[in-house]
């Protein structure tokens, strides 16, 4: 019986009521641990075709006729079109179209960044688009530019009203206050550089266009752009298999995509506009950088009682302002919390959601200022978190947190601390040779441990559909046109079928990444695709099991007998199960909860900084998949240690452009920086959460990466980080100004 | 373009020369390098280590293992670039790798590039030089270069022979180059002397696959002590002492590498007793 | 344009090509060999690995014209027990870099194969993984010969 109900839903932080249909009545839970199937450690589906170079990405598709696009892109970062003349690109060998502002969705006539996409010219091959549209004749006018972000916020430039949210009395609260820390926190801008760039190719067949696209929301990208081009939504087909990688940079059409279905319209063959590496560094999106200002109060027992942060979002040309103080509002129990977020409107490239915006960059000042305050309180820094643990959510139940259970698995880690302090300061890291007598003659290493918690989101919600497709050989088919970003969404759909089916897992098939072949699903982002789509799939299996109980009792077997018994008189006919994501538990909010201990290594006289272990622990309901689910925390963590180390988008502060365009100067982790990992999960279902009990794990591990690391390095060295990559030249500095506070008379901050 | 592949170094005829390609193929991809001739060096440029004396045609990767060469030559190759580029780039290429200076690689209208302004003194500088940085404020990037250079070694082209820190030269007003290597001039092998001992040490911002922030050869030869950097000037620099290192004209946001650099040449110099 | 010819995986190609025409290109498009990957297009990440006469390369910098010896791309590397391996350990995320850090793994088991972790970060640290699958990969290369 289907009912339409309203239901709130959430993605990467930001909320919207939904109306959905739901189908089925809810299925009872399965019992916590390992099932046969879910729960278990379970390799790739799809592995052997990734690992074999079988999978084919949109990079590499080859439809006949196809032509390159290439984009002109403003050089300037804020200037306007005066006067622009295709003629002389369209007249060049190979060129068969060409487009200017306007004439696709994202061609702009006033470029608000260095970057900004103006015009297209679609030819034969790669190079002679790119000579032509190096060809066209061009005149700007170029126009002031701003690109400090409290300068913007000075004019009041805004990408949205400023947000102020207050509870309490935080003035008073502070005023009262036994113990006050106050520290600007800064964090820098951070470059998604998906190994797959953006990319997209568009081809019409009749009135159909067909995209072939790289990305994490193909009916996103199908919606936007049937209402864009003003198509029906079902003449749009959206297309992918296999991506390589996104991040959150990827949740939408952008230009590229209208770049080439305008260029397709127009020569009648299919149009690939894929970005290059500089053109993805540049123009594809960035989480951005962030200012904080913020104050903490506590009383002498460590009871927080006051919590105030500015925060200044460097959002960019345009964007969304993210919840860069949701950390502050949520992870604690602090009767007082004020804070103001400012998105500036700056001549810089759009930010665009990665991995838990707004909350990486909060979850950096907030744990830094926490532990900060533990020094001043003279407090062990978990029991301060303990202290100050929040049942609720602003007063709004949680559906399940066991951020408790968290601390208690972190205590073993936690206690190394004593022999991570006592171990020889000679001793180097895993790698590098031994000292004295070595090669590196006498190099000190300082060492501290550190730790972070994690809040984030992660329920998911509705929509979301699936299919399940049984025929008489016994084996079964999960239909969903949903997409796999490499988080191994197949496999856990795999299990997940496999387990209500009762049927072993070489005997479910997924099939997937086509819009026209399989009912809506949910984005891959904001840790949504498990929550949002692992429901439905169990919903579409128990639906074809009750089927096949039926069958099976209708031919005098029992209702449990095995599948491929029960289906082999069906011949060519099928049993065909649905089944949709039901809505959130109401009035309860979904969150995950987590905590990470780091152990580092600092070199104080040449600013090195060594990851050497970090534990990752994690409550995020039922793990569906114990080897996936490690990868994903594995794959945060090392992120997150490039985003606190040696990852930095710059620009000139001059012309706005972006110079570390390129690979060797964006320095990602390489498998030589990565430290000791240990994964826990709390793994107990989240028992209000669908008929899974299952959150996201994709964003949670990358929180406290870089606020656990910079403790870590407080506890070695006595230095107060605040900005971050830390660099050596930041590590040098805030050792400068251990030493400076030490000289002056005042208590380091250890 | 065409491809040519001399046999002979009296074939030599102009062109762009290519070894191992890994410099001369991004800049010709980028359109920072033009080239209507090829010309492939590697049936000409010797290859391998033969006592004292090492083909220019010698892989990174392949000195890397080499067992037969002073410490610091080895560890800077050992430390240079990442293993494929290892594989491809010859040791005479990477002594003429161009600084990695953003501006300069983006073809800003900069010094080098023939223009009239330093973008880095007055812009983005925070990885560039802190020696010899008034005219152009570019970091030497070749870990071999100041290893080779604190070797004391000797090249040969096919015109002269000189020593390696002949081969750089600082850009000015008249001259932009920073090599003083002449049209048509092709090194070919690098003469090493007796080494009492050496070590290379090398800063850099990830654990591999990264350019010198500072890197710091020193080499022990007959009783004198050498020392050269990478990553403070726009060519390979030469120090006397420790000390020449207060002479360091750092940017405001290169200052940090100072310290970095005394820290290292006092390791450095202690290793080797 | 002039003549290339090729031996890649065991198998002889002859074509035509520009020259300046990258290894990684003929690859991809002319014998549709699409396994190996373009990532960066400037020899900076790794993707486009491929072994010359077993040796690691980034075909996207190499002249397809420049090339002598036996290509051999992910596409012969299909029954190598890495691929069994890498699937096994779940190294492998959203799979774009993964060809290439196949190429580079089997070629540094066929000279050592029993490499030490440290061995291991060393000859693999030209292959980016955005994904962070590392210590997977890492995993992988340890246990290959299980």
């Amino acid at each position: 019986m289907a009912r339409l109900i309203r239901t709130e839903k959430e993605v990467e932080g930001r909320f919207e009521e939904v109306w959905i249909v739901v189908e089925e009545d809810p299925l009872e839970q399965w019992p916590a641990g390992p099932l046969e199937v879910v729960g278990r450690p379970t390799t790739r589906k799809s592995g052997p075709a990734r690992v074999r170079g079988e999978a084919r990405f949109t990079a590499d598709l080859r439809l006949p006729g196809m032509l390159q696009a290439v984009v002109l892109r403003s050089p300037y970062a804020h200037a306007r079109v005066k006067r622009i003349d295709l003629a002389p690109a369209l007249a060049l060998p190979g060129v068969r179209a060409g487009i200017g502002p306007g004439e696709a969705e994202g061609l702009v006539e006033e470029a608000g960044y260095s970057g900004a996409a103006v015009a297209a010219v679609a030819a034969d091959t790669f190079r002679q688009a790119r000579a032509a549209v190096d060809a066209i004749e061009i005149e700007w006018e170029e126009l002031e530019i701003v690109l400090d972000a409290d300068e913007a916020v000075r004019r009041e430039q805004f990408t949205a009203d400023p947000r102020h949210y207050e509870r309490g009395d935080v003035d008073k609260a502070l005023a009262a206050a036994d113990v006050v820390v106050e520290a600007t926190y800064r964090t820098q801008s951070v470059l998604h550089n998906s190994m797959e760039t953006h990319q997209a190719i568009c081809e019409w067949t009749g009135d159909v266009l067909n995209v072939y696209i790289s990305t994490q929301f193909i009916w996103g990208v199908r919606d936007a752009v049937a209402s864009t081009l003003e198509m029906p939504a079902d003449n749009v087909r959206v297309v992918c298999e296999f991506m390589g990688g996104g991040f959150g940079s990827k949740n939408g059409p952008d230009e590229y995509t209208f770049v080439a279905a305008e260029l397709a319209k127009r020569t009648g063959r299919p149009v690939r506009c894929a970005l290059t590496r500089r053109e993805e560094s540049t123009a594809a999106g960035n989480r951005n950088a962030t200012v904080q200002r913020l104050r903490a109060g506590a009383r002498s027992d460590g009871t927080i009682v006051a919590l105030d942060g500015e925060y200044t979002n460097a959002v960019g040309w345009s964007g969304w302002n993210a919840s860069t103080e949701g950390p502050m509002k949520m992870l604690y129990d602090c009767e007082n919390v004020r804070t103001t977020t400012y998105g500036a409107k700056i001549n810089t490239p759009p930010m665009k959601a990665f991995r838990a915006p707004g909350f990486v960059e909060g979850t950096f000042g907030l744990e830094c200022l926490v532990d900060e305050l533990a020094a001043k309180l003279d407090m062990d820094p978990l029991e301060l978190r303990r202290r100050n643990y929040a049942v609720t959510n602003e007063g709004t139940p949680i559906s399940s947190k066991d951020l408790e259970e968290c601390y208690r698995l972190a205590e073993p880690h936690w206690e190394r601390l004593h022999e991570v302090h006592s171990r020889s300061e000679l001793e180097a890291p895993p790698g590098y040779p031994a000292t004295p007598g070595g090669r590196s003659g006498g190099a000190v290493w300082k060492r501290g441990v550190g730790m972070a918690s994690q809040i984030w989101y992660g329920g998911g919600g509705p929509p979301s559909y699936a299919w399940v497709r049984v025929g008489s050989d016994g084996r079964a088919s999960v239909i969903t046109a949903m997409q796999d970003i490499g988080t191994g969404t197949r496999t856990a759909m795999a299990q997940i079928a496999a387990e209500e089916l009762r049927l072993p897992l070489d005997r479910v098939d997924v099939v997937l990444g086509d819009s026209a072949r399989g009912p809506y699903a949910s984005i891959s982002a904001g840790s949504s695709t498990l929550p949002s789509m692992g429901p439905a799939v169990r919903a579409a299996a128990a639906d074809a099991r009750e089927q096949i109980e039926d069958i099976a009792e209708q031919r005098g077997m029992p209702r449990d007998a095995p599948v491929h018994e029960v289906v082999d008189l069906l011949e060519d006919a099928q049993i065909l199960g649905k089944g949709a994501r039901g809505p959130n538990p109401t009035g309860m909010s979904v969150l995950t909860f987590g905590v990470h201990v780091v152990e580092v290594a600092v070199d104080v006289e040449t600013g090195e900084v060594v990851v050497e272990r970090v534990a990752a622990i994690h409550d995020v309901g039922r793990i569906v998949n114990p080897l996936g689910a490690s990868s994903q925390v594995e794959g945060g963590v090392i992120q997150g240690i490039g985003h606190t180390l040696s990852e930095d988008r710059l620009l000139d502060p001059e012309t706005g452009r972006v110079l570390t365009s390129t690979l060797d100067a964006y320095r990602m982790p390489t498998i030589a920086d990565v430290p000791e990992i240990i994964c826990e999960f709390v793994d107990k279902p989240d028992t209000h959460l669908t008929n899974l009990g299952s959150k996201g794990l994709g964003e949670p591990p990358i929180v406290p990466v870089s606020a656990a690391i910079a403790n870590a390095i407080r506890d070695a060295t006595g230095a107060d980080i605040r900005e971050l990559p830390i660099s050596r030249e930041e590590m040098l500095r805030a050792l400068e100004r251990a030493k400076e506070k030490e000289r002056r008379g005042a208590p380091a901050a250890v | 373009m065409e491809l040519l592949r001399p046999s002979d170094l009296a074939e030599l005829d102009g062109g762009v020369f290519v070894h191992g390609g890994t410099e001369v193929v991004p800049l010709l991809q980028d359109g920072l390098l033009s080239a209507e001739t090829l010309v492939d060096v590697r049936g000409v440029v010797p290859r391998g280590v033969e006592g004292n004396v090492v083909g220019a045609g010698t892989t990174l990767g392949e000195l890397e293992v080499e067992p037969g060469i002073p410490d610091a030559l080895r560890e800077a190759c050992r430390l240079a670039a990442s293993p494929q580029l290892r594989n491809m780039s010859s040791l005479g290429g990477n002594l003429l790798q161009a600084t990695r200076c953003w501006y300069w690689r983006l073809d800003y209208p900069c010094r080098l590039h023939g223009g009239d302004r330093c973008h880095a003194r007055d812009g983005e500088h925070r990885e560039h030089a802190i020696f010899a940085n008034d005219f152009c404020a570019s970091a030497h990037p070749s870990d071999i270069a100041a290893a080779l250079v604190a070797l004391g070694a000797r090249l040969r082209t096919n015109r002269r022979e000189l020593a390696v820190e002949e081969l750089y030269r600082l850009p000015d007003e008249g001259d932009r180059r920073t090599t003083t290597l002449e049209d048509g001039e092709l090194i070919l092998e690098i003469e090493l002397p007796e080494v009492e001992a050496s070590v290379y040490l090398k800063a850099m911002d990830r654990k591999r696959w990264s350019f010198p922030q500072v890197g710091v050869a020193v080499a022990k030869i007959g009783g004198e002590t050498r020392i050269a950097l990478a990553g403070v000037a726009p060519i390979p620099w030469r120090i006397d002492t420790i000390e020449a290192l207060d002479a360091a004209t750092p940017l405001p946001r290169t200052e940090w590498k100072l310290p970095l650099a005394r820290a290292l040449v006092k390791r450095a110099l202690a290793s080797l007793g | 344009m002039s003549e290339i010819r090729l031996r890649v995986n065991g198998e002889e190609h002859i074509l035509d090509a520009a020259v300046g025409t990258s290894l990684a290109s003929v690859l991809r498009d002319r014998l549709g060999l699409t396994g190996t990957k373009i990532a960066c297009a400037e020899g900076h990440c790794g993707a486009c690995t491929v072994q010359v006469d077993g040796v690691p390369r980034l075909s996207c910098i190499t002249l397809a014209h420049t090339v002598e010896g036996e290509v051999t791309t992910i596409e012969g590397l299909r029954e190598h027990p890495l691929v069994d391996a890498f699937v096994r350990t779940d190294a492998v995320q959203c799979g774009f870099c993964t060809p290439g850090q196949v190429v580079s793994a089997a070629a540094l088991v066929a000279a050592q194969p029993e490499p030490t972790r440290e061995e291991i970060r060393h000859a693999m640290a030209g292959n980016i993984c955005r994904c962070g699958t590392y210590p997977k990969i890492e995993e992988a290369i340890l246990t290959w010969q299980d």
